[in-house]
């Protein structure tokens, strides 16, 4: 079972409410760029090969009343697996980290990937001791769920099952730092945080 | 053969609190080991141990946007592995860093298999224009704060390498 990827996308962002989004190279990326057109809530990490939902921790640790979303694709998350050993210990109740299963390389015309998309990684995330693991493999499970997802919000970790794409979309047309000062910007401005000026 | 001296240790931990480091994830590297300990047992730090290098890079840089002073703290084959990271997150999205390492491979290694850290470590580095300065005497130590400074200054990371006989105690 598998979700479309641009419905299931859809429905989180009709959950969006302050929530500071990471989103991961290639598809993740382009598709909330499509759906939102947003330039400063989002940081669009691309092509970190694994490090999204680490730079959000980041972001969680730093500013524990921001509510943070990370969107980690899978090929990105089998090259890093062990990051979730990392989020189990800063156990930050303000991050949830989105898994996008599509089972191919996305960014790269959907190459297949090494497991051939039959990884379980609802499975893997409970083997590495985190507690709020959800699965979602069809958009009325995803409808369901969220509000559970939302409720514990406390290292919450979600695999979305979703189809390929079929084909590229159009990538957020920002630079590195156009990307940086707009999403710092606001981080400031809505918590209150030092981030260019501080004396660190 | 005694281990990496715990005084040493302190003293980096105290000139690293001076620099405004709350966040310190690490992974080990026999030379740092005392050094972990340090930063694990005091509590001006957030200490955690991270899986691979790399992730220190993105839990450092995520902590930049959140306004904390972080550092990420690895052997000189960590640094290795972590080219890739850096020049993706920190050079194309312009974000500081500071990253403490262990000069392996110069006099006084007496392993082995880090000779290639000692023919390509500080190359590599300068074949990325990753500024990087070395501290092998304890009268060196103020470089720390001036290293996380400047990697504020440049909006890029900045290295502070360790040498052997300074962390175990053997320097002047």
């Amino acid at each position: 079972m598998a979700m479309a990827m641009e419905a299931c996308f859809a429905h989180l962002v009709e959950r969006w409410t302050d929530q500071v989004v990471v989103t991961s190279a290639g598809n993740a990326s382009e598709m909330w760029w499509k759906l939102t057109g947003e330039t400063e809530r989002v940081f669009y990490l691309e092509a970190s090969m694994s490090l999204a939902s680490l730079f959000a921790a980041g972001i969680a640790y730093g500013i524990p009343r921001a509510n943070v979303w990370a969107f980690s694709g899978d090929g990105a998350f089998l090259m890093n697996p062990g990051m979730l050993t990392v989020e189990r210990r800063l156990g930050l109740p303000n991050l949830t980290h989105f898994l996008v299963d599509n089972g191919v390389y996305g960014a790269t015309f959907e190459v297949g990937m090494s497991d051939a998309g039959e990884t379980d990684y609802a499975a893997l995330a409970r083997a590495c001791g985190l507690r709020n693991v959800f699965r979602f493999g069809t958009l009325a499970d995803l409808r369901d769920g969220m509000d559970e997802v939302e409720r514990v919000n406390g290292e919450a970790f979600a695999v979305l099952e979703v189809e390929p794409l079929g084909g590229a979309l159009p990538d957020p047309p920002m630079d590195g730092p156009e990307c940086k000062f707009r999403f710092g910007r606001y981080l400031e401005r809505t918590y209150g945080v030092r981030i260019f000026d501080a004396r660190v | 053969m005694a281990g990496p001296d715990r005084e040493i240790a302190a003293a980096i931990a105290e000139r690293v609190a001076g620099a405004g480091i709350e966040l310190v994830a690490s992974l080990p590297d026999g030379w740092i080991a005392a050094l972990i300990e340090e930063f694990e047992a005091d509590a001006r730090f957030d200490h955690i141990p991270v899986n691979r290098e790399e992730s220190a890079v993105g839990l450092c840089s995520g902590a930049f946007f959140g306004g904390r002073g972080s550092l990420a703290l690895m052997g000189a084959s960590g640094l290795m592995t972590c080219i890739y990271a850096i020049t993706k997150i920190n050079y194309t999205y312009m974000v500081p860093m500071t990253i403490f390492i262990t000069m392996r491979g110069r006099l006084g290694d007496r392993a082995k298999f880090h000779v290639s850290n000692g023919l390509y470590l500080e190359p590599v580095m300068q074949s990325i224009d990753l500024p990087y300065t070395v501290i092998d005497r304890r009268d060196g130590l103020d470089e720390i704060g001036r290293a996380v400074a400047h990697s504020r200054t440049i909006s890029r990371p900045v290295v502070v390498g360790f040498t052997r006989d300074l962390l175990y105690g053997e320097s002047g």
